[in-house]
């Protein structure tokens, strides 16, 4: 899949999860930088994630994902 | 040896002169005398697990090595990890809550027709447990998930675990941003350390101020509850909950200021906590450094296990940790009931979906909104009665105190609010309150380094003679027990 369209499509989840959409998708956007991306919306999120692209995570690969960058490629490796 | 006691500063003193004038050539230098002030702190507070606490940074460290070393073979490495996780739940399990398993096992015994006495034997707690074995758990964790690097140098790691300021009672630090610091070589700043010195005078005024007259007037209301009104008894839960903020609060305060002097950053561990509007913002902002630590290493793979159940599987998730939460208190029902109930206000949030919005109240205006207030009030109200479980001696108390609250005496004229002290007190609060509203949106709540100097000047000096009107002294603190 092509990395931008994973990125819109995160995009449209982040936005729907944490009902706005104040963040610019680019590759060092960390949950930090995003209002309301903390631990408790964080799994709601990552549902919503596995649900749109129709994959399945292991808690390793999430513990280890630094940036958007890396939550995209780990998409695209699954997807 | 308190922070608020001359010991500490005939102790800090010195310490503070050899780290900046003697052993200031390197980090390593800086190190060593950290490690040994601490221990010597440590020992002072008491020797007899001393040993254990030593123990305890040498199995870590050597775990935390072995786990990285370990890297090709997942079979070792999760044996290293399992060692690493039985030693420091076992010592958690042994210390703090062995006898309250095995009465709970006996009585069960009983309830189910065995007719078995017992007695529980004379465990002592050693002092910070609940606060180094969590930090030593996380270090343990990250090495094992590859977030973080082990230590390789066991002196810093060392001064990671024992650090004097934080080892009694937190905050719970992270190795990835505590051991980085010990790495290099601390400059003396003179804006870190006056902001360090402002933090603890706050602390201070918490502590020996607030704190201490609210529990003068709490004590004996929790003391005697079955002869007090409604009235006085919501007002005696109120005091409470002032207390315990401004005690542990304080002590966060300071113990964060005091580091500041060594130039070292620990995280922050109260935000205002009292000016949310929904529960889920109070625990961003209430003991954050445990909070944070049962999001990472608790709610995360619970909910993670339970995602495919949605809004359910996060509700169950949410409740379990804060149970857990209300336990890492000590082994008493009251503290799992109090987890509980905070598990249980989640639940509206979860359903609702607005569990995630996080704001800062009245964001850069000077009043809330009506709405505000009145979500601001509700909430304490709702968290005030969790308190009378955390004070409480047992559940049966802490029910027989609420319900005598909720009953006709609730609208007689508090007896309690005749004395001159508890008017006193109510007028320290609301300035502790106006100057943390405040101070809401800045990194610590005295945090005035841009006021002009006049201002910071009388600020101080203020402060200090309420310090020597109003300070009670203070021989322990809240969190110490746990």
């Amino acid at each position: 899949m092509e990395i931008d369209t994973i990125k819109e499509r995160v995009g449209e989840v982040l936005a729907s999860i944490l009902e706005h959409n104040n963040f610019e998708i680019h590759d060092e956007l960390t949950a930090k930088d995003v209002d309301g991306w903390d631990s408790l919306s964080h799994m709601m999120i990552i549902t919503k994630i596995e649900e749109e692209f129709g994959i399945r995570f292991k808690l390793r690969e999430l513990n280890k994902l630094k940036n958007m960058g890396s939550l995209v490629s780990l998409i695209q490796t699954k997807a | 040896m308190v922070f608020n006691s001359f010991d500490f500063v005939g102790f800090i003193i010195p310490v503070l002169l050899l780290y900046w004038l003697v052993f200031r050539k390197s980090g390593v230098y800086q190190n060593i005398l950290l490690l040994v002030a601490s221990l010597f702190f440590y020992a002072w507070a008491d020797w007899r697990f001393l040993a254990l606490l030593i123990a305890s940074t040498g199995i870590n460290y050597y775990l935390g090595l072995k786990i990285y070393q370990s890297e090709d073979d997942d079979r070792k490495r999760n044996i290293f990890l399992y060692i690493g996780l039985v030693f420091n739940v076992g010592l958690l399990l042994y210390f703090k809550y062995f006898n309250f398993f095995y009465e709970g096992f006996f009585d069960l015994l009983n309830i189910f027709g065995a007719d078995l006495s017992y007695s529980t034997l004379q465990i002592l707690l050693p002092l910070g447990i609940s606060f180094f074995t969590f930090q030593t758990l996380g270090y343990l964790i990250d090495v094992y998930n590859e977030e973080i690097e082990p230590s390789k140098d066991i002196l810093e790691f060392s001064v990671f675990v024992t650090f004097f300021p934080k080892i009694l009672s937190g905050p719970i630090e992270r190795a990835a941003s505590f051991i980085p610091q010990t790495q290099i070589k601390r400059t003396l700043t003179y804006e870190v350390f006056v902001d360090g010195l402002r933090q603890i005078l706050w602390g201070l005024f918490a502590k020996v101020v607030i704190a201490e007259n609210c529990a003068a007037i709490a004590n004996p209301i929790f003391n005697t509850y079955e002869d007090q009104s409604g009235s006085t008894l919501l007002l005696g839960t109120f005091f409470y909950a002032i207390q315990l903020y401004a005690d542990f609060s304080g002590y966060s305060n300071m113990a964060i200021g005091v580091s500041k002097l060594f130039g070292i950053q620990l995280m922050r561990n109260f935000s205002t906590p009292f000016f949310s509007t929904n529960i889920a913002d109070f625990w961003r902002k209430w003991h954050i450094s445990l909070t944070t630590w049962m999001m990472d290493y608790v709610f995360t793979p619970l909910s993670f296990t339970l995602r495919r159940h949605q809004k359910r599987g996060l509700m169950i998730a949410i409740v379990a940790t804060f149970v857990l939460v209300g336990f890492w208190h000590g082994a008493n029902w009251t503290f799992v009931v109090y987890g509980l109930l905070h598990g249980i206000y989640f639940i509206p949030l979860v359903y609702s979906g607005k569990m995630n919005t996080s704001e800062i109240v009245a964001k850069g205006k000077w009043f809330p909104s009506i709405k505000e207030i009145i979500k601001i009030g509700l909430l304490f109200f709702l968290i005030m009665l969790t308190d009378v479980f955390f004070r409480a001696p047992s559940v049966t108390e802490a029910f027989a105190y609420l319900i005598k609250i909720f009953s006709s005496s609730i609208i007689d004229f508090p007896s309690v609010l005749t004395g001159t002290a508890t008017l006193t007190t109510l007028i320290l609060t609301a300035f502790f309150i106006i100057i943390e509203w405040i101070n809401r949106e800045k990194k610590h709540d005295f945090e005035i380094s841009n006021y002009h100097v006049l201002l910071r000047w009388s600020s101080y000096i203020f402060i200090f003679l309420l310090l020597i009107f109003f300070g009670r002294s203070a021989e322990t603190f809240i969190y110490f027990q746990f």
